[in-house]
């Protein structure tokens, strides 16, 4: 018998301050989280529910970053099945739109995540998110405050 | 108890999501295109049904014989034929599909009764050119349907004869009914334009097309079927003739099937039983308030700080969102010259918040979910010493 393998993580540093957004039409969020908001299996990931994903304004993440966190995620529904039809389309655009925009002022657009994944599939959406953050970990700490 | 069950329908359906999305990419889900493919079906079966009205002659004599010699003298009538026949079963189980997942995903709620009760008129008007159409190829099995249906209409009480006089265009059955009937098949199927109009007029930018492969599969298969397996009629309606049985096409005749059991009378009252509680469907849930996050409240304009950008205009998905003339400027030194304003209607905001995301100058709020809370909540998240993991 094979012993099972121990997948190793670059541990660099401590974990990086992650702030998710989370669709509630996604992802079931019961037993995802602590009561405190942030991920069971991920406590330096803060998981903020909003009605829709397209609710979320670029600002927010750029905001996330500014007040230190390393890394900013959304997650919609499976894209085509917005429950408002569009949302996870128009949030996805505006991510874009905020990268390029964060590039021009040397933010790594690499630290916004978007995600897309449905009400059953709570084990992808924690691994996606665990690769998120072994992603961010790797960019090293955030920008913190400006000036 | 009703609660429960339609939350267990609710997760199937996503289960079933999860299933199909193994094989295929996520935007490439069938199931996320059923309107589209209603649409794409529609379409086929007025395109091919063009092409069979031209050969079709609506009289008691001609009628049968114009549908054999289309079937087998015309080249390649028999495909048209079969094309319109299997497009209308696969419409229906479009339609169907479209139906169940939208009301076990919830796509009914606040606003989007419309839509729905569109949807339910949509179906209703199907339904009945899918039935006339066994009508106009008049033979044996028209001939039990009509009958059936005359002693179904008859039986409603007070207005039977009235509505068996409207069903026959006469009496009885005479040369004026096949007209009739063709009438019946296709303005019913022209009114579901109308109709469509109604479903689609809050949506911005409608799904009426599902991806291009698609449609080429749905295309191919109703192409396939219509080789395969041919249309063909039973034996010609004959005055005396008493038919026993008849292939029945579960997706339009059911209600017929069902007289077997019960008489032609209830069987209509059961039709226009379910098709009340259609309607009523959009009625039966009322939302819990409890889940601040189902329901945070209509979008609200902060008028100080709109400035007429008519960024949310277009990103509304159900044209929520009027710009108006601004009768006042705003109070913010960017609103301050503004010519338009922001205006949420009541009646089609589905409290999504999409506008909210839309809106680079804080001017317009979900009043159960707001702005300031998440910002505290972002800094919190992202500002307060890191954990080790």
């Amino acid at each position: 018998m094979a012993q099972p393998q121990v997948t190793e993580r670059p541990e660099v540093g401590a974990a990086p301050r992650v702030v998710g957004f989370l669709c509630d039409w996604a992802v079931r969020s019961e037993g995802l989280l602590n009561p405190d908001g942030t991920m069971r299996d991920l406590p330096n990931v803060t998981l903020i529910l909003v009605p829709c994903s397209g609710f979320i304004k670029p600002a927010w993440l750029e905001l996330a970053l500014r007040s230190g966190a390393a890394g900013v995620f959304v997650c919609g529904c499976p894209m085509g099945d917005c429950l408002n039809r569009e949302g996870n389309w128009i949030v996805e655009d505006r991510i874009d739109q905020l990268r390029k925009r964060l590039q021009r002022q040397k933010i790594d657009p690499e630290r916004i995540g978007f995600l897309a994944y449905g009400y059953h599939e709570q084990l992808a959406f924690v691994e996606a998110v665990r690769a998120f953050v072994d992603k961010v970990r790797r960019l090293g700490p955030g920008e913190g405050k400006r000036g | 108890m009703y609660q429960r069950l339609i939350a267990r329908l609710q997760s199937w359906t996503l289960r079933l999501d999860t299933w199909i999305q193994r094989v295929y990419p996520q935007d490439f889900d069938p199931l996320y295109y059923t309107g589209g493919l209603c649409n794409l079906f529609l379409t086929i079966l007025v395109v091919s049904g063009i092409l069979i009205f031209l050969y079709y002659e609506p009289s008691l004599e001609g009628a049968y014989a114009s549908v054999q010699f289309l079937t087998d003298h015309v080249p390649y009538g028999v495909i048209f034929r079969g094309i319109h026949r299997y497009a209308a079963d696969a419409y229906m189980v479009a339609i169907l599909l479209h139906l169940f997942r939208n009301w076990f995903t919830d796509r009914y709620r606040k606003a989007r009764d419309a839509p729905w009760i569109s949807g339910m008129f949509l179906l209703v008007f199907s339904g009945l050119a899918g039935f006339t159409g066994y009508l106009l190829v008049w033979d044996e099995r028209s001939q039990l349907l009509a009958s059936m249906t005359v002693q179904g209409l008859r039986s409603v009480p007070g207005m039977g004869e009235w509505l068996v006089r409207l069903f026959l265009g006469g009496p009885g059955v005479s040369d004026t009914t096949l007209p009739r009937f063709l009438f019946l098949h296709v303005g019913p199927a022209v009114t579901l334009y109308v109709l469509l109009w109604w479903h689609y007029v809050r949506i911005r930018h409608p799904k009426v097309w599902p991806p291009a492969l698609w449609v080429l599969f749905s295309v191919g298969l109703v192409f396939f079927l219509a080789a395969a397996l041919p249309a063909t009629s039973g034996r010609p309606a004959a005055p005396g003739a008493r038919p026993e049985g008849f292939p029945v096409d579960w997706f339009y005749l059911w209600p017929y099937a069902l007289a077997r059991w019960i008489a032609p009378g209830w069987a209509l009252a059961l039709v226009g039983a379910l098709i009340v509680y259609g309607m009523w469907i959009p009625y039966t849930m009322p939302d819990d308030p409890s889940r601040v996050l189902r329901s945070p409240g209509q979008a609200v304009v902060i008028d100080e700080n709109c400035t007429g950008c008519e960024l949310c205009y277009y990103d509304c998905p159900y044209n929520a969102i009027y710009m108006v003339p601004s009768p006042y400027p705003g109070k913010s030194r960017a609103a301050a010259n503004r010519k338009l304003l922001a205006v949420v209607v009541d009646s089609r905001c589905v409290e999504c918040g999409i506008c909210i995301g839309a809106c680079p100058f804080e001017a317009l709020e979900l009043p159960r979910v707001l702005e300031r809370d998440i910002q505290e909540r972002i800094r919190q998240g992202a500002g307060a010493p890191a954990p080790v993991s």
